[in-house]
């Protein structure tokens, strides 16, 4: 289970073909049955998981739909009547006749799309013939200028390398900021000219394009203009005929060198800093004016927002803290307390730059270093509604942010796939309701049959729109049964349920794309059937899900205690589907499709997405960010993570995330997803300091120094955003990385009966043990 | 061209016929005055029938008028010479009138002492009344002297009729009035000077070189010679004269009224009048006409005069504002610095109320010296401070009284006794003066200048800053007004001051605001684009303002490129109010100077204006009644704004290169509240304006100037001062602050009674102002005047100073023009004049008969001068809205040296200039304004002080355009002339001229050509201020005019 956790890129994708997993694979059929199941009927989905995985090449045609409302795309569970030339569609059993050009087809010609093995098939989406090429995509960089010289520094190298891999034809603008906003006017070759924005005003999308010259042109023609020649380079001074945006989004062909003038000239902010005061920065202004620019792009246009934030934002429509530095930036306690002036107004402001960016299709990236909060928790709509990439560290010369940022322009096999304009679609049998989703993506507020009553997420809608996403990206899917009378009658009962994703969406490589996933899970009838139940459980998706649920309501919900409420959870689940006399602690066992799950919620209990206080609001913000978008295994990494053991004795295997597991002469490799430590027990860490690993007659014990250190790289190389990566000895103070994570099996308290040479830990919370005992008692109880 | 014709175009509608008709009639009502029989009055006579003076009215006048002058004494003898008018008019029109009338006069006898009064200088008129005081004395000399005097004032008596005959009225007066003792009245010290040939007199002081702060203006260096034009003729005569013997002037003047003396006048010293008084009556006999040659007008003065200002204790009476003269600084201010509109201040309000005259003050802190004067003493106190009042804070001056040893001083101002300081302390001279008075430029100066101490400092003195801002919208650039202005800008930038504190920044804006760092250690500047012009801002905090010796390639590189950089622009759009805003904040910190170069109406963002001229025209129902609210500003945004700035101390100046409607009424607002101007090019022409934005801008900021100015007039108890008006803003009543205050500015205070003085004090007026040059250094300049204090009414008409007075008048005119319309402001300008006069008719002529019109002497002018200002651009009925919003916003800071030749021209012939032999002066003598000085073969320049008019008449040699204009057809020569210089001595000489004018008017005038026949020959023609024209007088029929109203408010 976690210890596979790098399957991501691997063929062999636990998240199966489809790249869905749900919570339940066997469904009760009643809304009572649903409920007493505890664990929420949910679906994990990674609609564009790695294209070379599926079965079939892209099918250059369109897809055939069922008539509305149902409008499922046809898929192999469809019975077909080859003589007939009709299809049945399975969620609603309509029957529609094949079009003419499906004439050919019969049981030996069968089209790609109705093969079993096609559950999951790409379409590839031609424009009319003649219509323009695709729109190249647009990056949008907004750098944050008040930050030290150095930093600034790393930030050029970062942009040199970032404008060096952009594809030629991708368009590239450029903001930077401080007190104030400067958007730089790429194609004005006379001299460097800036347009000026002031750090203290919010204003909207139509004034900035006034401001900018570019109301009213430049959408229609958008894309064509960009091909104009670049001949006379028609020099900005006029908007009203050099239409617009391009004079601020350039072809990186064009304007690399102005680029790199740019970006050599670019000096930290010259406003000065009184004393006790932070910097003036207004990142509110400068992602408006980002946004609003973009706003003259045609929607649909694949653009994104690339923010490198380098500290709070102090003036100006989202401000999260003021500029007397004797205010803190808020806390978990202050939100808790309401003692956080600014967080409502700053969110209210993301929340409608949000909108607006989802209206025009485009996306937010952060990339956020500074060792204080910029304000993540605020921005965090806007990054996840659009589908915004957002990484967290505390340098621009940390590998974290360096690595990170250089992967997303990277092609080829590390390519993150960036994909944009991306729209979710679900179809799904009668009885079945979607209740929301949790991930980066905005609900389209497109009511139908489907919509549940209770929302969870982003609901109320059977669409719903992904600015960007990538191979990773992922969405939990809440569904609800509810079985009308008629169909809950036995005897007409279908038995199985079918589940239809379709997404549409623009690939890297510019044309739309349409990506169809049509799942079958069965039904489960009456009460009594628990086996089946218990057989369908993946308790790895249960514990993400619920993890990303309780996130959600610690979120929204004002006094809930999340510990409390895992609890129960914990103990209904188990009373329900355990094995148990009752009021018989030890006689209780669970099925091993559970047996991990008590474990999972230990953990999770545990972790940074309920224990919220041991971060900051923006790191919270950032796990649970990351938490909602990553596949399952990468979110079971965060809520237990993997411990493997390095030794001479044996090989490399996973072991208890137990302090047990700490001895002298063994190498810890741990992967908690935003770090991976390397933790090397007392007795190797004097070796390696004595540099027994260079001497020739010593070289198994090089490798085994190297081999965790690979194994790490292994691990780093094939993540978004880079973890970050912690080599500690034992007793070290790095150890603490470590330590934060381990099972407080022996602590203080138990301190007596520690073996030489092991650790302990400084805690007062019960371990695992302790936990599962009371866990068996309640269980049972009547 | 661009002048509107329409109303000169009928030159002269209604022609004065004849003699004839309606003249029959005015003979007939004069004949009830003295008019003699003669008939017609010139032909110019006639009112038109229908016009302004009712029938009726005109008999009265016309003969009066004439008869003003007269009125003194004028013996009838003048009569005869009534053929001036009646006859030949035509034929020799011009002659300068004052030669034929002296003649006569000169010749006289010294008898004539009395009239002496009349004509000379003002003074002498009066002085009898009071005989006691020494001024009384010094008239005599006038008359004496004087060939010059001023014509009529010799001639007199006889209305117009100019006596050339020998005949002179002399005798006739009886009043011996002046009598008053001999001793030296206040004149006398101008006397003295006058006997002296121009050439000579200069030379004493020649020694001493110009201050060095005031750079050249244009050409050449301000010369020598200063004009000597107008009015300052009047004023000159009476020494010219007779002193032939004494230059001393001290001397001189006793032996002068001896001469008189025989008058004893005291006896009659109750009748001020006396001059006139008897006569009048006897005069009424004459009959004569009113000739037109004889009518007072201003007289060229060529000689310099070394002035005094203070002589034997007394303050004396300064020359014309427009003469030429060098000021020895004796204890009273230069008239330059500050003069009053009387020189002896009334002893009551009643008085100044009875007599209609205005008290103020014209105060000119920073007026270019003749190059002959000492420069202003530096005075430095140290940490200490200038000694003031600790009372009422006054600064000591010559005036204050030391007592005690001098251990107590007692304030001029305020009476109040302070205790000297230790470290001021001096003993007394037996004449009761301190022992070092004369070694103390402060106790000795009526100007001097302290350096401030940290008391006055409430900030580092600032940078000399200079922030150009140019309009570049599309308009702008392709009339080629931004390529002047970067010309100009990038030309006048070796004229900043000198020095690491002398700081530039530029921007330039269409419809959005462009800035330019300039500090870069690459070559490329930046352009940072602030494009919210609803809500500006600063788009740096530094670097948009740096030293100019940083900068200067790469600024003067910029703005090589700013016209090509923004050749295409197509944004027609511009932003004037929120560039300035933004400009504005660039600045603050320091405050400074902001020069606008806008081009178009503003249109967008802050402060647009709209283009209400032509909403007006084409909502004709709102008639005349509303026209004026055009000339009001818009709103009230600009004028917010324009306080703001001149609290930060930014100073704006705005230089309109325009071809449309601006809404000069909106935009002036600015500069008028912070202490700058509005220079108007219209229409901005690329070939022609580009030398005068030039030399505008570089005598802008090169001219003396001061920054973060805080200006207070203070004056003894007894008086307050009413106001403060000129180009400021006013935060607190007793104070105006001043971003910038330069040599060109002037201010005029106002000032009423809270008490009474007593006939033989003093009263005394410091301006203080506190200021930071251009190097930086904090300092107060404090000018001083004290003036005598009289109870007398014919004092104040001796004493009164008619170019202040009339520069008082047009600035009241001006403040009226946007609250009333033309014709109410008309009205209340001649019913100004008609006040003053009839007051002095009243109380001081009262013996003369109803017939006669009489003129204080000093005032004699003040008909033709109020005439001159009805007919002036601001005033007119038919002018473009924004000239008249540019005159007005012109007169709001104009000097009293300007204020007369702006509404009343100085004309000069340019074809006949080879002919001339004038050794005097570089300019000839002027022309009379009227039409009959016009001939068709000839070529005339016509000059304001603003812009320049050439008239050519239609039958002028070609040889002679040849040489002026280098072609001998003037059919392709545009309208706005580009005066080149040829290669002969015609061409030489009138460039000679014209270079000359522009140094003299500090300003370089717009030259525009006018042909007869053609509308630029008609607005000419509109210019000759004592042409009878539509809907206005001629200069007769306007003296008829106010003789007639004074008559019916006598009665």
């Amino acid at each position: 289970m976690a210890a596979d956790r790098s399957a991501a890129s691997t063929p062999a994708d636990p998240d199966g073909p489809d790249a869905v997993r749900l919570t339940w694979n066997a469904w009760p059929r009643s809304k009572v049955e649903a409920s007493r199941c505890v664990v929420p009927l949910a679906a994990s989905i990674c609609p564009v998981r790695s294209p070379e995985s599926l079965a079939s090449p892209p099918l250059p045609y369109p897809p055939l739909r069922c008539k509305p409302p149902c409008s499922a795309l046809i898929n192999p569970f469809a019975r077909v009547d080859y003589a007939a030339k009709i299809w049945i569609c399975p969620l609603c059993f309509s029957r529609n006749h094949f079009p003419p050009h499906y004439a050919g087809i019969s049981e030996n010609n069968v089209p790609a799309e109705l093969f079993a093995q096609c559950s999951t098939v790409e379409y590839l989406v031609a424009g009319a013939p003649g219509s323009p090429a695709p729109p190249p995509p647009v990056f949008l960089f907004v750098i944050d200028t008040c930050i030290i010289e150095e930093e600034l520094e790393y930030v050029k190298l970062s942009m040199r390398k970032a404008v060096a891999l952009l594809p030629e034809h991708a368009l590239v603008g450029l903001v930077t900021f401080g007190t104030q906003v400067h958007l730089h006017e790429l194609g004005f070759s006379d001299l460097s000219k800036i347009y000026v924005f002031r750090g203290t005003k919010d204003i909207s999308k139509e004034q900035i394009l006034d401001q900018l010259g570019l109301s009213g042109v430049g959408r229609p023609g958008f894309p064509k203009m960009t091909q104009q020649p670049g001949g006379q380079q028609v020099n900005g001074m006029h908007p009203s005929t050099t239409a617009g945006v391009n004079r601020f989004l350039l072809p990186v062909s064009e304007c690399e060198c102005t680029l790199s003038t740019l970006l050599d000239e670019l000096q930290p902010d010259q406003w000065p800093v009184e004393a006790g005061n932070r910097a003036i920065r207004c990142t509110g202004v400068a992602l408006s004016v980002a946004a609003g620019l973009l706003g003259a792009c045609m929607p649909g246009t694949g653009a994104r927002i690339i923010a490198l934030l380098g500290g709070p934002c102090t003036e100006g429509p989202g401000v999260i803290v003021s500029k007397d530095l004797s205010e803190p930036v808020r806390s978990h306690k202050d939100l808790d307390k309401d003692a956080a002036p600014h967080f409502q107004k700053a969110v209210k402001f993301y929340d409608g730059l949000a909108k607006q960016l989802v209206s025009q299709g485009h996306v937010l990236d952060v990339f956020a270093s500074a060792l204080d909060q910029v304000g993540l928790a605020e921005m965090k709509l806007a990054i996840e509604r659009t589908g915004g990439l957002v990484v967290l560290s505390e340098s621009f010369g940390h590998s974290v942010f360096k690595d990170s940022f250089k992967r997303i322009f990277e092609g080829g096999e590390h390519s993150l796939g960036l994909s944009f304009n991306g729209t979710l679609e679900i179809n799904c049998s009668k009885d079945i309701k979607v209740q929301g989703v949790i991930g980066p993506c905005t609900s389209l507020e497109k009511k139908g049959a489907l919509c549940a009553d209770t929302v969870v997420g982003q609901g109320n809608s059977t669409a719903w729109k992904m600015c960007g996403l990538d191979r990773n990206t992922s969405f939990t899917v809440f569904f609800d049964v509810s079985p009308s009378e008629r169909t809950s009658q036995p005897g007409h009962q279908n038995p199985d349920l079918y589940i239809q994703f379709v997404t549409s969406y623009q690939h890297p490589e510019g044309q739309m794309r349409i990506r169809v996933t049509t799942i079958s899970r069965k039904w489960v009838d009456g009460s009594t059937n628990t086996e089946e139940l218990v057989e369908g459980f993946d308790q790895e998706t249960a514990a993400v899900v619920l993890a990303r649920y309780i996130s959600l309501k610690m979120e929204l919900e004002e006094e809930f205690d999340a510990t409390r409420w895992l609890d129960r959870s914990l103990i209904r689940l188990c009373s329900r589907f355990g094995d148990y006399r009752k009021d018989d602690p030890s006689s209780f066992s669970l099925h091993s499709n559970f047996s991990l799950f008590p474990q999972f919620m230990f953990n999770l209990r545990r972790s940074q997405f309920v224990q919220v206080f041991n971060n900051s609001p923006d790191e919270t913000a950032y796990f649970r960010m990351l938490l909602n978008r990553e596949s399952i295994t990468n979110s079971v990494a965060m809520i237990q993570p993997s411990l493997i053991s390095f030794s001479f004795d044996t090989p490399p295997s996973p072991v208890f995330l137990d302090v047990a597991s700490i001895a002298p002469d063994r190498i810890l490799l741990l992967d908690a997803y935003f770090s991976v430590v390397i933790f090397h027990g007392m007795t190797i860490a004097q070796w390696r300091n004595m540099c027994y690993q260079n001497q020739p007659e010593h070289q198994q014990f090089a490798q085994l120094l190297q081999a965790p250190q690979e194994e790490a790289q292994v691990i780093i190389n094939g993540r978004f955003p880079v973890p970050r990566l912690v080599v500690c000895d034992q007793h070290g103070s790095q150890a603490r990385f470590l330590l934060a994570k381990l099972n407080p099996s022996a602590t203080y308290n138990s301190a007596h009966d520690v073996p030489a040479g092991s650790d302990i830990i400084f805690t007062d919370d019960v371990s695992f043990q302790v936990f599962c005992e009371h866990l068996q008692r309640l269980a049972v109880q009547s | 061209m661009s002048r509107p014709p329409p109303s000169f175009t009928p030159q002269n509608p209604t022609p004065a016929p004849n003699p004839g008709g309606p003249a029959s009639s005015f003979p007939a009502s004069f004949s009830n005055l003295q008019i003699s029989g003669a008939p017609p009055p010139f032909a110019s006579a006639g009112p038109p029938a229908g016009n302004g003076p009712a029938p009726p009215s005109i008999r009265g006048p016309q003969a009066p008028v004439p008869g003003a002058r007269p009125f003194a004494g004028s013996p009838s003898p003048p009569v005869q010479q009534s053929p001036p008018f009646g006859g030949p008019p035509a034929v020799q029109p011009l002659q300068p009138p004052q030669r034929p009338p002296f003649h006569g006069p000169l010749s006289g006898p010294p008898a004539q002492a009395q009239r002496a009064p009349f004509r000379g200088p003002p003074a002498a008129s009066q002085p009898p009344p009071f005989a006691g005081p020494p001024a009384a004395v010094s008239q005599p000399p006038p008359f004496v002297a004087t060939p010059q005097l001023p014509p009529y004032s010799a001639a007199q008596p006889q209305l117009f009729g100019g006596p050339p005959g020998g005949a002179v009225p002399l005798p006739t007066y009886s009043m011996p009035p002046f009598g008053g003792p001999p001793q030296q009245g206040p004149y006398g010290g101008p006397p003295q000077f006058g006997g002296q040939r121009p050439g000579s007199q200069p030379p004493s002081f020649g020694a001493h070189t110009a201050p060095a702060s005031q750079p050249p203006p244009f050409m050449g260096v301000p010369g020598a010679s200063a004009p000597a034009f107008g009015p300052p003729g009047w004023q000159g005569q009476p020494q010219p004269g007779v002193l032939p013997g004494g230059l001393q002037p001290s001397m001189r003047m006793p032996v002068m009224p001896g001469g008189m003396q025989p008058i004893a006048g005291q006896g009659i010293p109750s009748t001020p009048t006396m001059p006139y008084s008897p006569h009048a009556g006897a005069q009424v006999s004459t009959p004569s006409k009113i000739d037109p040659n004889q009518i007072p007008r201003p007289i060229a003065e060529t000689s310099v005069v070394i002035f005094e200002t203070r002589q034997g204790g007394q303050a004396a009476v300064p020359p014309a504002a427009s003469s030429e003269f060098i000021v020895k600084d004796t204890g009273n201010c230069s008239p330059r610095l500050m003069r009053c509109t009387m020189n002896q201040i009334p002893c009551t309000g009643d008085l100044v109320t009875t007599s209609g005259m205005p008290l103020a003050l014209m105060v000119q802190p920073f007026a270019l010296p003749h190059p002959s004067e000492e420069p202003i003493q530096l005075v430095d106190f140290g940490e200490m401070g200038p000694i003031r009042c600790s009372r009422c804070k006054a600064y000591i001056n010559p005036f204050m009284r030391f007592v005690d040893q001098g251990k107590n001083f007692i304030c001029n101002l305020c009476g109040f006794s302070n205790d000297t300081p230790r470290e001021y302390l001096c003993n007394l001279g037996p004449d009761g003066r301190r022992r070092d008075a004369d070694d103390r430029p402060e106790l000795c100066r009526g100007t001097v200048e302290f350096i401030a101490s940290k008391e006055f400092l409430v900030r580092e003195p600032m940078p000399a800053v200079y922030f150009f801002l140019v309009d570049v919208s599309m308009n702008a650039v392709h009339t080629g007004a931004t390529a002047a202005a970067c010309s100009a800008i990038s030309q006048a930038l070796s004229d900043l001051p000198e020095g690491p504190r002398t700081m530039v920044g530029i921007a330039t804006f269409d419809s959005a605001i462009h800035f330019y760092s300039l500090k870069r250690a690459q070559q490329q500047p930046l352009m940072l684009i602030v494009p919210d012009i609803q809500d500006v801002y600063t788009p740096l905090q530094m670097d948009l303002i740096l030293p100019v010796s940083e900068c200067r390639d790469s600024l003067e590189q910029l703005l090589e490129s700013i016209p090509s950089m923004f050749e295409n622009n197509r944004v027609a759009d511009s932003a004037f109010g929120a560039a300035m805003k933004a400009s504005f904040l660039a600045m603050k910190p320091t405050g400074g100077k902001l020069l606008v170069f806008q081009s178009v109406l503003p249109s967008v963002g802050t402060g647009s204006l709209s283009a209400r001229e032509a909403e007006g025209r084409s909502n004709i129902s709102t008639g005349d009644k509303e026209a004026h609210k055009l000339l009001q500003p818009v709103d009230k945004t600009l004028k917010t704004m324009a306080l703001e700035f001149a609290e930060y101390q930014v100073c704006v100046d705005v230089f309109l290169t325009t071809q449309s409607y601006t809404d000069i009424a909106s935009i002036s607002v600015v500069p008028s509240t912070t202490g700058g101007r509005v220079y108007y090019y219209f229409p901005f022409s690329a070939l022609s304006d580009p030398a005068k934005l030039f030399n505008d801008l570089r005598w802008n900021i090169s001219r003396p100037q001061g920054f973060e100015a805080v200006m207070r007039v203070r004056c003894s108890q007894g008086l307050q001062v009413q106001d403060y008006s000129g180009n400021f803003c006013k935060r607190v009543p007793t104070d105006i602050d001043l971003p910038a205050i330069d040599s060109d500015k002037a201010i005029m205070v106002t000032f009423k009674h809270d008490d009474k003085f007593q006939e033989n004090s003093e009263c005394a007026f410091q301006c203080a102002l506190l200021y930071t040059t251009v190097y930086g250094q904090r300092r107060i300049r404090v000018i001083n005047i004290s003036l005598p204090c009289t109870s007398m009414l014919s004092n104040l008409f001796r004493y009164a100073d008619l170019e202040t007075q009339f520069t008082y008048i047009v600035k009241q005119a001006a403040s009226g023009i946007p609250t009333s319309s033309p014709s109410q402001v008309r009205d209340q300008v001649t019913s100004t004049c008609i006040n003053i006069l009839q007051s002095y008719r009243k109380y001081c002529a009262s013996v003369s008969s109803s017939g006669q019109l009489i003129l204080p002497e000093a005032l004699k002018l003040l008909p033709l001068y109020t005439l001159a200002l009805i007919k002036s651009i601001g005033l007119r009925n038919d002018g473009r809205i924004d000239d008249r919003s540019y005159w007005v916003s012109i007169v709001s800071s104009i000097s009293v040296f300007l204020a007369v030749p702006l509404v009343f021209p100085r004309m000069i012939a340019l074809h006949d200039l080879m002919s001339r032999d004038d050794e005097d002066s570089l300019i000839p003598n002027h022309l009379t304004l009227n039409s009959e000085n016009i001939q068709d073969d000839g070529i005339y320049l016509l000059e304001n002080g603003e812009d320049g008019f050439i008239y050519v008449g239609n039958a002028v040699n070609s040889a002679t355009l040849e040489q002026i204009f280098g072609s001998s057809s003037l059919a392709g020569v545009p309208n706005q002339l580009v005066l080149e210089q040829f290669d002969n001595e015609l061409s030489r000489k009138v460039n000679e001229i014209v270079n000359e004018i522009r140094r003299q008017r500090c300003s370089y005038l717009r030259l525009r050509l006018c042909q007869k026949g053609d509308p630029s020959g008609d607005f000419f023609r509109s210019l000759l201020v004592e042409d009878k024209a539509p809907g206005g007088l001629s200069y007769v029929e306007f003296l008829v005019h106010v003789h007639r109203q004074i008559q019916s408010k006598m009665t």
